[in-house]
């Protein structure tokens, strides 16, 4: 558990940090990975919660970000947009926001300390993936990083959660990831570029 | 017949969405929408008798559906607005042009994505499962987000996006609260979710480790409702969005939300006292009338400062759920109507404001009596509902609001709330005189949108109903209804 903590926290990181994104999203689908294969190991030997980890494992890490893929395809960039903030800002950044969401967070029952701390870390990487990157696809990239915080959480409760609520999840993430990336798909085409920060109109 | 009625009431309007995809031409889509719409309402119109009639008990409990008092009222709410909404969309779209969609099938779109917006808000209520209930909230976000983006303007992309991000990571943010509850409710199964289960188990509950989860959804859903500090989606999306939208946005989606965090915290309330629960709904009450109060005094365009006079008014209902008393609650239940009725039509107005003065979209109206004396006098009821000027049902709640607040005890918390209501209600008096008869708007009754007739007739019956909705406010406290809603104590 603790060494499939450790490496989704350091591809949290990834994502806050690398400048192209298509590393970024493959760095996303790699957690989504990591995910799943943890989720089957800890499904134990029982059927049902074997299928329901192998159908979170294929949408995590093959649908969900094929669906990026595609995404990026469509929005084809002349240049990188260039990062309004270097790399040792956001690194520092981050750091400080997992270092203070993991001194934050009481224990929550899990019995797996490292699992609630992973949780918290990955939930506010992915905010702060949000806050700092420009580009749209990269700000889907932190909601999906925070939404991996969250699934990993949910696997590491002893009995599962529900099926029933993880499937619906998992639809309402397709769902806004579909959504999301048919927005970037628009930005592009008005604006010229997926950079968010040319959408800055709307102020009072 | 009632768990028929539960099923009919969402899947009526996807079942309309799935229909109006078929459409030929928009006037057909326009129709069967319409049909659609009239036939929602009155299973909603049901349903709502039902719940009422059985107050203060529960008219129907399952393990995923429940139909209580809450229900009722809310459902009623996201029903009628929803009616309202639909009946209101054909004179938008008759001008809307190009849209995100392309001309030619944009009302096709445009209804399918309204009746599943609609769809989950009517079902939101009925929910009796906080993860039943965070499915549908995301749900809304999906076909709501593409209904802000419909114009398919730049400012428009701009306010979706803001929209989806947002609202997405808040509602991440609950989903993991809501997996923290679940391990702190320590049964297993779905059903360990629902409202009375969560209450049931409540008691026993680990104290710290529900709080953190407590505050985790509260402020999850926040981000929804639209409480400042995480509001900043808001006013944006409000103002973007087809003003039949708005309406839905600001008088359905936003209260069916609070909701969800109302009934969450009925539920929780035995494991954390009232004090951590009133310090959460206090500050997010105070921060949000604190923040809202300043835009109201500034000359903004007519959407604009209605979003953030919604701002303002879910900072009121957060006050009255803060203060939980019968009297405040009686003041939450005439205000959450008021304001839809009052707010829905003010978004309504612009449908007119805009084709007639279409540079109001970007500046603050002004003169509007001058050219349009029906916009005018549906501007004039809308504003003076919501400033509130008395008889406003809306000054009627506020106060009941702040009396809930002085008998809980609370007057270092009323004496602020009453200051920024007081200076809401200036802010937005100033801009009803300066709107209707200020500036140097042009002369003259300019050709008058066939909107115009249809905004002046919503506007007469919403007046009866707010006066009509005022005299309730008179008999409300005490009443069965509002026993039903705080749990039997009146």
């Amino acid at each position: 558990m603790s060494a499939a903590v450790a490496a989704m926290v350091a591809l949290g990181f990834g994502v806050i940090v690398v400048r192209r994104r298509s590393v970024a999203t493959a760095l996303v689908a790699v957690q989504g990975l990591v995910l799943g294969v943890t989720a089957l190991a800890l499904a134990g030997g029982e059927g049902g919660a074997l299928a329901l980890a192998g159908a979170i494992l294929i949408v995590r890490a093959a649908a969900i970000p094929l669906l990026l893929v595609i995404a990026r395809r469509r929005t084809p960039e002349r240049a990188l947009v260039a990062p309004t903030t270097s790399v040792a800002t956001r690194l520092l950044l981050g750091t400080a926001v997992v270092l203070v969401a993991v001194a934050a967070t009481p224990p929550l029952g899990l019995g797996e300390r490292v699992a609630e701390h992973g949780a918290l870390a990955l939930l506010c990487l992915g905010i702060t993936t949000v806050a700092v990157r420009r580009p749209a696809l990269l700000q889907v990239l932190g909601i999906l990083v925070a939404e991996n915080g969250v699934y990993l959480l949910a696997i590491a409760v002893p009995g599962g959660v529900p099926a029933v609520v993880e499937l619906g999840v998992l639809f309402d993430l397709v769902l806004v990831v579909t959504v999301a990336g048919a927005f970037a798909g628009k930005i592009h085409e008005r604006v010229g570029s997926g950079d968010t920060d040319l959408l800055r109109g709307l102020r009072d | 017949m009632t768990e028929a009625l539960l099923i009919a009431q969402p899947a009526v309007p996807v079942a309309t969405a799935a229909l109006v995809l078929l459409a030929p031409s928009g006037r057909a889509a326009d129709r069967i929408n319409l049909l659609g719409a009239v036939l929602t309402a009155a299973v909603a119109t049901a349903l709502v008798a039902i719940a009422l009639a059985a107050a203060p008990g529960v008219a129907a409990a399952g393990s995923w559906l429940t139909l209580d008092v809450a229900a009722g009222v809310f459902l009623a709410l996201a029903a009628a607005v929803g009616l309202a909404s639909a009946i209101i969309s054909p004179a938008y779209l008759r001008h809307a042009g190009r849209s995100w969609f392309g001309e030619r099938r944009s009302h096709v779109y445009y209804y399918a994505a309204f009746n599943l917006f609609w769809a989950a808000l009517l079902a939101l209520p009925l929910a009796a499962n906080l993860a039943l209930a965070w499915l549908l909230i995301e749900a809304t976000t999906a076909a709501s987000a593409l209904l802000v983006t419909f114009s398919g303007k730049r400012s428009a992309l701009e306010a979706g996006w803001k929209y989806l991000v947002l609202t997405t990571l808040g509602l991440g943010v609950a989903l993991l609260g809501i997996v923290v509850l679940y391990v702190a409710a320590g049964e297993h199964g779905p059903a360990s979710l629902g409202w009375e289960a969560l209450a049931g188990s409540a008691a026993g509950m680990p104290g710290q480790a529900t709080l953190f989860a407590f505050v985790l959804v509260v402020t999850g859903l926040a981000a929804k409702i639209g409480w400042a500090p995480v509001h900043n989606w808001l006013p944006d999306a409000h103002s973007e969005a087809p003003p039949p939208i708005s309406a839905l946005l600001s008088a359905a989606l936003l209260p069916t939300v609070l909701l969800v965090s109302w009934r969450t915290e009925l539920a929780l309330a035995p494991a954390l006292g009232t004090t951590a629960i009133r310090e959460l709904f206090l500050g997010f009450g105070l921060v949000s009338l604190a923040v809202a109060v300043p835009f109201l005094w500034r000359p903004l365009p007519w959407k604009r400062l209605l979003a953030y006079s919604s701002l303002e008014h879910m900072g009121v209902l957060a006050l009255g759920i803060g203060f939980g008393t019968p009297l405040a609650i009686a003041g939450v239940v005439v205000h959450l109507v008021g304001h839809a009725i009052a707010k829905s039509l003010g978004f309504y107005t612009a449908i007119p404001l805009l084709r007639q003065d279409p540079g109001a979209a970007r500046r603050a109206a002004r003169g509007v009596a001058r050219f349009s004396p029906s916009t005018a006098g549906a501007m004039a009821v809308s504003l003076v509902a919501l400033a509130p000027v008395p008889p406003s049902p809306l000054f009627a709640s506020e106060l009941l609001v702040l009396l809930g607040g002085i008998e809980a005890g609370l007057l270092a918390v009323v004496a602020p709330a009453a200051v920024l209501l007081a200076l809401g209600f200036l802010g937005l008096a100033h801009a009803l005189i300066e709107g209707l008869l200020g500036g140097r708007g042009r002369r003259g009754t300019g050709p008058s949108p066939r909107s115009a007739r249809a905004v002046a007739l919503l506007s007469a019956v919403a007046a009866a109903a707010l006066v009509a909705l005022t005299v309730a406010a008179c008999v409300l406290p005490g009443s069965e209804l509002v026993q039903g809603l705080t749990g039997g104590a009146a």
